[in-house]
């Protein structure tokens, strides 16, 4: 080996050792920048209470962290790759342009995950809230359709950035969901006409337990209320009359 | 050692029934070999059954009194005709600790029937929902309202009948609501809202329709042991003129009493629990 070649070897590595000094310092600022960013647009306090931003606080983090953070880490990434290329470790055009395609689309694909999971984590603490009025127990499941209903969507568009064919997932979900609506909606034709009237007279309560109604035929003092049925006794006969029949002939209060 | 055995073995020769209170799945072995070899019907009262057992009567609370325990699981097994009126039984079953320590020999009198089996089983409310409600009453009994003594009444079941033989003293603070007992938050509320007068309206179901109500049920020909207050009188009178159920807490002797068809059927001492 001559001095020449060893010199070259020399100035190759004083140049990745540049360039990837270089990149910690601009992955370090671009990080810090990226926090002062997120915070002045408010971001921590929109998470707030959200569960994977109380997952991250017990990791002893935060959302807004964990953002910059990953910002820096891209570029430190890109600093090292960079830096093996000038030591002629890594074939760098081999390289580059994969990395060129891809990275952006990996990176605006997680954005969009983290994005997605974020806005669904909200919606349903948002939903939630506004639902508290209503003193229905099993009305927590709405706030949760509509959480997963967001992440389905951010992990659909995640797959589209990364070039999976999302087209026959949709299909098939939308297949499945629609086949789900239409059975649901032939077999419980009825309860669900009786749930529809039996939500309205659940929250506007028009009569209640001890009244003395007439519904159609029946009449008689009102035992029991649920979605689906109200029940009326008279004179020791129980009648389950179907919510449905509130709207078909009306109720008539007797006092 | 043979004399005192024979002097308690007394206690066991010829009954028609063994029964056992919540026993251990190795305890239950033994039980059921002893009771096939001695021709004994072998009946388990708990809360579940865990063992397996062919004759089970469900034991909704864990009652403190031995007696009430007693009474209840022999009455339930009468029902279930697992026993029938005359026969003799020995009633095992634990009164200090977890393990077995304690029999008694009963002869099932359905005479003198207490009710309290009847009471959980049936009465028109389900069964869990008249659990529910005497665990809240028990709980405020013991804990009271910020420490002072409490008086409460709960009506449960047949709410439709109730609420027409009663008139409200306020406005219902359960109106357009739709909580039941045993939600978690609702015995927070009921202890809150016990300080109001009135009684408590409870459906079939478990539903609470109105608190503050003031029972405007007959009080005649209602026979309660005399020194209860009115409180109780209403509560007696209230469930002979429907066919629902009353648990009463009584604010003077902190002792909870149910109530069905105008008689007292069962009393209990929250401290016990």
């Amino acid at each position: 080996m001559d001095v020449q070649t060893l010199v070259m070897r020399d100035v190759d590595y004083l140049l990745a050792l540049g360039v990837l000094v270089v990149g910690l310092v601009a992955g370090y600022l671009v990080g810090r920048l990226n926090a002062r960013l997120l915070r002045a647009a408010g971001v921590p306090e929109a998470v707030e209470g959200t569960s994977v931003e109380r997952t991250a606080r017990r990791f002893d983090t935060s959302i807004a962290a964990l953002l910059a953070r990953f910002s820096s880490l891209v570029i430190y990434a890109v600093a090292v790759v960079l830096a093996l290329a000038v030591m002629d470790l890594v074939d760098l055009r081999a390289l580059w342009y994969r990395l060129v395609g891809y990275l952006p689309a990996v990176v605006f694909a997680l954005a969009v995950l983290v994005f997605g999971v974020l806005v669904g984590d909200k919606a349903e603490v948002v939903v939630s809230e506004r639902l508290r009025g209503v003193k229905v127990p099993e009305i927590g499941v709405i706030p949760l359709v509509v959480k997963y209903g967001i992440v389905f969507v951010a992990v659909l568009v995640a797959l589209g950035q990364l070039g999976v064919a999302t087209l026959p997932l949709v299909l098939v979900f939308a297949a499945a969901a629609l086949a789900l609506i239409v059975f649901v909606a032939v077999a419980t034709k009825d309860l669900l006409t009786s749930a529809a009237a039996g939500v309205y007279v659940l929250l506007n309560q028009p009569y209640g337990i001890g009244d003395r109604v007439r519904i159609g035929e029946t009449s008689g003092i009102v035992q029991e209320l649920d979605v689906f049925v109200t029940y009326i006794e008279d004179d020791g006969t129980e009648h389950v009359v179907p919510n449905a029949h509130v709207f078909e002939y009306g109720v008539v209060k007797e006092r | 050692m043979s004399a005192l055995k024979g002097l308690l073995g007394e206690l066991v020769t010829d009954v028609d029934a063994l029964v056992a209170f919540s026993p251990s799945g190795s305890y239950y072995e033994r039980a059921r070999d002893a009771t096939d070899e001695g021709d004994v019907d072998l009946i388990v009262v708990g809360a579940e059954n865990t063992v397996g057992a062919d004759a089970f009567v469900e034991l909704p609370l864990e009652f403190a009194e031995v007696t009430e325990r007693v009474r209840f699981g022999i009455e339930g097994a009468l029902d279930s005709e697992y026993v029938a009126d005359g026969d003799d039984v020995a009633c095992v079953t634990s009164v200090f600790d977890d393990g077995v320590d304690t029999v008694s020999r009963v002869r099932v009198d359905a005479e003198r029937h207490s009710g309290v089996y009847d009471l959980f089983v049936n009465s028109r409310a389900d069964p869990a929902v008249i659990r529910d409600v005497l665990d809240v009453v028990i709980e405020l009994g013991q804990k009271g309202q910020k420490g002072k003594p409490v008086g409460a009444l709960f009506v449960v079941g047949d709410a439709g009948k109730v609420m027409n033989k009663s008139r409200p003293l306020s406005y219902n603070p359960f109106e357009k609501s739709h909580v039941h007992v045993g939600d978690p938050i609702v015995n927070v509320m009921l202890k809150e809202f016990s300080r109001l007068d009135g009684a408590f309206v409870i459906s079939d179901s478990g539903k609470i329709v109105s608190a503050y109500r003031y029972l405007e049920g007959s009080a005649e020909g209602v026979d309660i042991p005399k020194g209860l207050g009115t409180r109780h009188m209403a509560a007696a009178s209230i469930t002979r003129d429907s066919s629902a159920i009353a648990v009463v807490l009584s604010e003077s002797d902190g002792l909870v009493r149910a109530f069905k068809g105008g008689e007292l059927v069962l009393e209990l001492d929250p401290e016990a629990y």
